[in-house]
């Protein structure tokens, strides 16, 4: 029962969270409470259920506290802010070069109208109406417009709605709007759900002008997604998913023996608190490249600095740790598993999702009952959660229960060796220099292939723009090249490069996301794809792309780019990331081999 | 029973059609249906196939007010929706199994749905207009059953319907299928389309010309034309006539003998319908209650000795035993006009002559009849006899190499690949294009809501898994698909071919129709009005001197024949030396005939008179 204690997923609770092996009395208060929200059917199967159960009337109770998460919402924000579509380091480097469009003072405003776009109406949040109005409407994580319901003008606008729902038509999640006050709309939709399965069939989608109704489900959970973005049913279904994967990460699938014993079983207490954690997972799947690629990305780092992180990982691995990943924000520095442990990418992103949405991990140690959805849905994990810096941060997975001071062990020694071998630094450092940037791309690649084409280091960052080696800078890399996404197969690993200046504003940002998602799902079709290539022009982009059995290539160029020239340009990236791919990918046995 | 044996089952697919004004109270559910496919479906599943459908249409609305549900997408099923008429909604069911064949593009079976609906409202007028007429609805079924299944049988082959599949994604639906003219035969053309409407005299008929299944000319409103050419390619052409099926779906050719046995099984579809709608009434209504004509009723049409086509669809006149003649609504007057239809060998030509200008019934079109046989015979037989010789036969428009598609969105106007020459391709590869033609029918309607009246440019290469390329480029409102299935080629060499392909056919051979339209619309309609009204036009000329005359023909250069020309300039007379300068004087001429070569026209102005 010990571990129960340590589980929490947004409150400070920080008493409980320093001590693992915390006191009995408090997990039998917490039982209490769990008894007064569902008095009848979970008594009987506290112990099978308790840690699930546990986790989610903590979570409720000490979430209560209106301040406590005001100032969590502000913290967050700030936290979040400058980290939207753009990777981490664009911004501030940008600045340094002068560059007026991606400075770091208005990253944050122009993060804002991301999500604006979304949004048609007024925000009318109570608590965040000051901030609402001056900034138009920052992401913010947590849930917004609780105040609307299904009967609101605003509120049928809104752009991309999620909900989880119970097979009884019980609402667990909205994106938007209160739960509680959604009943009926869950209702309805658990009514279509249910007619057309009573006709021995599965509804898969709805279309109706811009809009589409995605259903997806998963036992006795219905999860929709009702969205007016150009986003293809692939592309939803796959964020469906991921928010199942999300509160299967958090609960576990024994979820689904609750509703088994009482259909009319309610959710929500058990992931009261965690909206941030849905909130800021579906904010990903508006600019993290991850939630449709299936593959994670690195953060540019020398070799042997990368090599050192690894080594002192495996050294721990092999003391009988599950998974040691050491991450800067959504970007791996490092990671082991134990020996035919593999992780898939996606249980990565939720689990860093769901550490880096909930404040609480920031604030100190951690220890948390976690389930990676496709390692075993069944069980739970130990997470131990420990932040070097605010971005970066070690992850030690393990299947004990009672592991916290083994693993605080090896967290120390871990934090020691990085220090001594300025892996920290190094990760810093690399956050501000970025990683590739069309502007770079070798003109041709044979000469400039001796001279380390290290990234970011290859031009002092006070270089001025009109250096005689880029006569093309403003308007993207050489043939109008704007942005690229290479993803290597074999590794589960995709580098993107970095935003430069045409698409400098958050919303050509997403745009430019949303036509990568589409471009993959044409590519990846189910029933005839993969495709070998695509050429695509309409007027925002050329893009391309060029799967084999190695890599994926996604490359978006000016609209009017000129095709050979694209093609060409296309092979020269290719190139440039083998060249540089000891620094941009973890290389070496990769633990993902299924 | 013939119709169970296509339509129930768990194979196959449903269609519906409801109102939903109607049958709003409990228990009076039924009511809202108006036509249910496979009618045999017990009544229950009928209703819960509405109710599916009737939720799902309110659920969209509170999202998207704007256009309600478009289709369902269920792992087993794809329900279609086409609201034909406010709140009259057409669903259309089909199974996905196991099989390939059952992968379609939704768009192409609302097309199918917008087919029918189109040639009921030709034929019946408008579905409200009958309910209004009888509110019980009876009147409504009894149109809807027979005419429904009657367009269905054009689907069957062996025992299945056999819908639009992806196999079908190099054609278009509702388009008009042009056939390229010379210069010269389509002067020809003109000019027996002018005889041809002024068989009736002075009223104002209209006229559709086909070769073959090909559209030579029309001079109605597009939509008509494509209403009145998909009945002409259904059941009048020669090839309609012979084989007695469509011959829409590559799978359907060389089938044509399989209808004759399906065929006679459904052939008591009408009535088993109406025995159907008259027990549930429990009304005496028996099949006389309502005349109900069957047009799209198979191996109906027949050529009459005169050449003209006949068919009993409409009923015998009681009196001289003659058939009567079928007639049909037109969208754009909003009139009911006659069908006349003559064939010459492979020419089909129709006239459409308005109710209301023939009093005289039946005999006043026999007159007319004869004046056509009378005035355009000899025009029927030239104008036949170029077409054939220009007429390149089945392959005239395979490009070699290609296989391709060619849809002008603006004149609802399709070229394509001969569908022999289509059904070489592999599955994959028409696949990887009905996919991709899903793609740019998602984006097209995508901006359709975005900035209606702006056209999506957009072009795609795909290089599918098995190297075929598959390729959709939009234009102006104008897309080509295209499918090159030839190994090694890089994208550059497809794009190259696509590039070569759009400027070697372009669909605008047909120039003389375009032309005819930018002289009725564009500024040399001065010129025309004054051929057409035989009017003054004030022409200036760069000589300084203007003719005032009417125009008797011209072409795009002002080059003009003119007639009764009076020719005015002014001179200032000579005077002797020292003398003041004289006044000048007006000057005029009469020219009775002239050519005036176009280049020293300045200005034409159009008599106001």
């Amino acid at each position: 029962m010990s571990s129960d204690s340590g589980s929490s997923s947004s409150s400070g609770d920080e008493s409980v969270e320093q001590n693992p092996d915390s006191n009995p009395k408090l997990v039998d208060e917490r039982f209490d409470l769990l008894t007064l929200t569902e008095p009848v059917e979970l008594e009987p199967n506290h112990q099978e259920n308790g840690n699930e159960i546990a986790n989610g009337s903590l979570n409720r109770g000490s979430n209560d506290g209106g301040a406590e998460d005001d100032q969590l919402r502000v913290e967050n924000h700030e936290i979040f802010g400058d980290e939207g579509p753009a990777s981490p380091s664009s911004s501030g480097y940008a600045g340094e070069r002068g560059s007026s469009s991606a400075s770091s003072a208005s990253g944050i405003g122009e993060v804002s109208e991301i999500d604006g776009n979304e949004i048609h109406e007024v925000r009318n949040d109570g608590s965040l109406e000051g901030i609402s109005d001056s900034r138009a409407s920052s992401w913010v994580p947590g849930k917004r417009h609780v105040d609307e319901d299904d009967a609101s003008i605003s509120w049928r606008k809104r752009k991309k709605h999620f909900f989880i729902l119970s097979h009884s038509g019980k609402p667990i999640y909205s994106r938007y709007g209160d739960e509680h006050k959604l009943a009926g709309f869950s209702a309805t939709l658990q009514a279509i759900i249910s007619f057309v399965e009573n006709g021995g069939d599965r509804v898969k989608s709805v279309k109706a002008g811009k809009h589409q109704v995605v259903f997806l489900v998963k036992g006795p959970i219905y999860l929709v997604c009702i969205s007016c973005t150009e986003e293809p049913f692939e592309s939803l279904k796959g964020q469906l998913e991921l928010i199942y994967g999300q509160m299967i990460l958090i609960l576990t699938k024994s979820i689904n023996r609750c509703f088994e014993k009482n259909p009319k079983f309610d959710m929500t207490p058990l992931l009261g608190g965690t909206d941030v954690v849905f909130s800021s997972l579906i904010h990903s799947f508006s600019w993290n490249p991850a939630t449709f690629l299936h593959a994670y990305t690195c953060i540019p780092l020398a070799y042997a600095t990368r090599q050192a992180a690894g080594a002192i990982l495996q050294d721990v691995a092999d003391s009988g740790v599950l998974f040691a990943i050491l991450m800067c924000k959504h970007k791996v520095i490092s990671l082991v598993g134990a020996q035919k442990a593999s992780l898939h990418p996606d249980d990565m992103l939720l689990l860093s999702n769901f550490v880096m949405s909930s404040e609480s991990f920031r604030t100190s140690e951690s220890f948390s009952p976690i389930c990676l959805p496709r390692y075993n849905p069944m069980a739970f994990l130990y997470a131990y959660v420990h932040f070097f810096d605010v971005d970066t941060y070690l992850m030690l997975l393990t299947t004990s229960s009672d592991a916290f001071y083994h693993l605080k062990d090896c967290r120390i020694r871990i934090e020691t060796v990085l220090l001594k071998s300025n892996v920290l630094s190094e990760v810093q450092r690399s956050t501000i220099d970025g990683g590739m940037r069309v502007e770079d791309l070798p003109v041709d690649p044979l000469p400039r292939f001796g001279s380390s084409p290290h990234l970011g280091q290859q031009r002092p960052p006070t270089e001025s723009p009109e250096g005689p080696r880029e006569p093309c800078i403003g308007i993207g890399g050489p043939a109008g090249l704007w942005h690229f996404i290479y993803r290597s197969i074999y590794l589960d690993q995709y580098v993107s490069s970095e935003f430069s200046p045409p698409l400098s504003s958050p919303q050509q940002q997403k745009r430019l996301y949303r036509a990568y998602q589409r471009l993959y799902a044409s590519m990846h079709d189910k029933g005839i794809g993969p495709h070998k290539t695509q050429f695509r022009r309409d007027e925002n982009y050329v893009l391309l792309c060029w799967v084999t059995q190695d890599f994926e290539l996604y490359a978006a160029f000016d609209p009017l780019a000129d095709k050979a020239l694209a093609i060409k340009t296309c092979n020269r990236v290719c190139q440039w990331v083998k060249d540089v791919e000891n620094e941009i990918f973890l290389q070496g046995a990769s633990p993902f081999s299924w | 029973m013939g119709l169970a044996s296509i339509g129930t089952g768990s194979e196959g697919m449903q269609l519906c059609i409801f109102d939903l004004r109607r049958g709003q109270h409990e228990g009076q559910e039924l009511d809202k249906i108006l036509f249910f496919f496979p009618a045999d479906l017990p009544f229950s599943t009928q209703l819960s196939v509405i109710g599916l459908s009737e939720g799902l249409i309110t659920f969209t609305r509170i999202f998207s007010p704007e256009a309600a549900c478009e289709v369902i997408e269920a792992e087993r099923h794809s329900h279609v929706f086409y609201e034909a008429e406010p709140d009259i909604w057409m669903v259309m069911i089909v199974e996905k199994s196991k099989e390939l064949e059952t992968i379609w593009r939704i768009d192409a079976l609302r097309e199918v749905l917008k087919e029918i609906h189109c040639l009921f409202m030709m034929f019946h007028g408008s579905i409200r207009a009958l309910l209004d007429k009888e509110p019980g609805g009876e009147l409504t079924r009894a149109h809807l059953y027979p005419f429904i299944m009657d367009y269905l049988r054009d689907f069957l082959v062996g025992k299945k319907l056999q819908l639009p599949s992806f196999r079908d994604c190099l054609k278009e639906r509702r388009t008009v299928q042009m056939l390229t003219v010379g210069r010269e035969a389509a002067i020809e053309v003109q000019t027996l389309v002018r005889t041809l409407e002024s068989c009736a005299g002075n009223t104002s008929c209209s006229s559709l010309i086909l070769f073959q299944d090909l559209l030579v000319s029309t001079t109605l409103s597009p939509e008509d034309t494509i209403n009145l050419f998909t009945y002409a390619v259904l059941r009048l052409t020669p090839h309609a006539l012979s084989s007695g099926a469509s011959s829409w779906s590559y799978l359907r050719k060389g089938n044509s003998s399989l209808p004759v046995t399906t065929g006679s099984t459904l052939v008591h579809s009408g009535s088993v319908s109406e025995q159907f709608y008259g027990s549930r009434d429990t009304s005496p209504a028996g099949e006389n209650r309502y005349r109900i004509t069957r047009p799209l009723q198979h191996d109906k049409w027949f050529k009459g000795k005169d050449g003209f086509l006949i068919t009993d669809i409409w009923g015998v006149d009681a009196g001289s035993s003659n058939v009567t003649t079928p007639t049909v609504w037109l969208q754009q007057t909003e009139e009911r006009m006659y069908l006349c239809a003559y064939q010459y060998k492979s020419l089909t030509l129709i006239l459409l002559i308005p109710l209301s200008s023939i009093l005289s019934g039946e005999q006043g079109l026999s007159v007319v009849k004869q004046q056509l046989l009378e005035n355009a015979s000899l025009k029927i037989l030239k104008v036949e006899e170029k077409l054939s010789k220009g007429w390149g036969g089945e392959n005239a428009y395979h490009v070699s190499g290609y296989r391709y598609l060619l849809v002008d969105g603006n004149r609802d106007i399709s070229r394509a690949s001969p569908p022999g020459k289509v059904t070489t391709l592999t599955k994959e590869s028409l696949l990887a294009l009905n996919r991709l033609r899903e793609e740019v029918d998602s984006e097209k309607s995508r901006a359709k809501w975005d900035n209606p009246g702006h056209d999506k440019d957009m072009e795609v290469c795909i290089r599918a898994k098995n190297n075929a390329w598959a390729i959709a480029r939009i234009t102006g409102g104008k897309e080509l698909y295209m499918v090159l299935e030839k190994a090694n080629e890089t994208l550059l060499y497809a794009s190259e071919a696509v590039e070569k392909f759009s400027n070697s056919r372009p669909m605008e051979e047909d120039t003389t129709k375009t032309e005819e339209e930018e002289f009725n619309t564009g500024p040399l309609s001065v010129l025309m009005m004054s051929v057409k009204n035989n009017t003054q036009v004030l022409i200036n000329c760069r000589n300084n001197k203007k003719l005032l005359g009417r125009v008797r023909a011209f072409d795009r250069h002002c080059n003009m024949v003119l007639e009764n020309v009076r020719e005015m300039w002014t001179e200032v007379p000579k005077t002797g030396k020292g003398k003041k300068k004289a006044l000048p004087v007006n000057k005029d001429r009469f020219i009775s005939k002239m050519f005036l070569r176009g280049d020293s026209v300045i200005i034409v102005l159009r008599n106001p008179k």
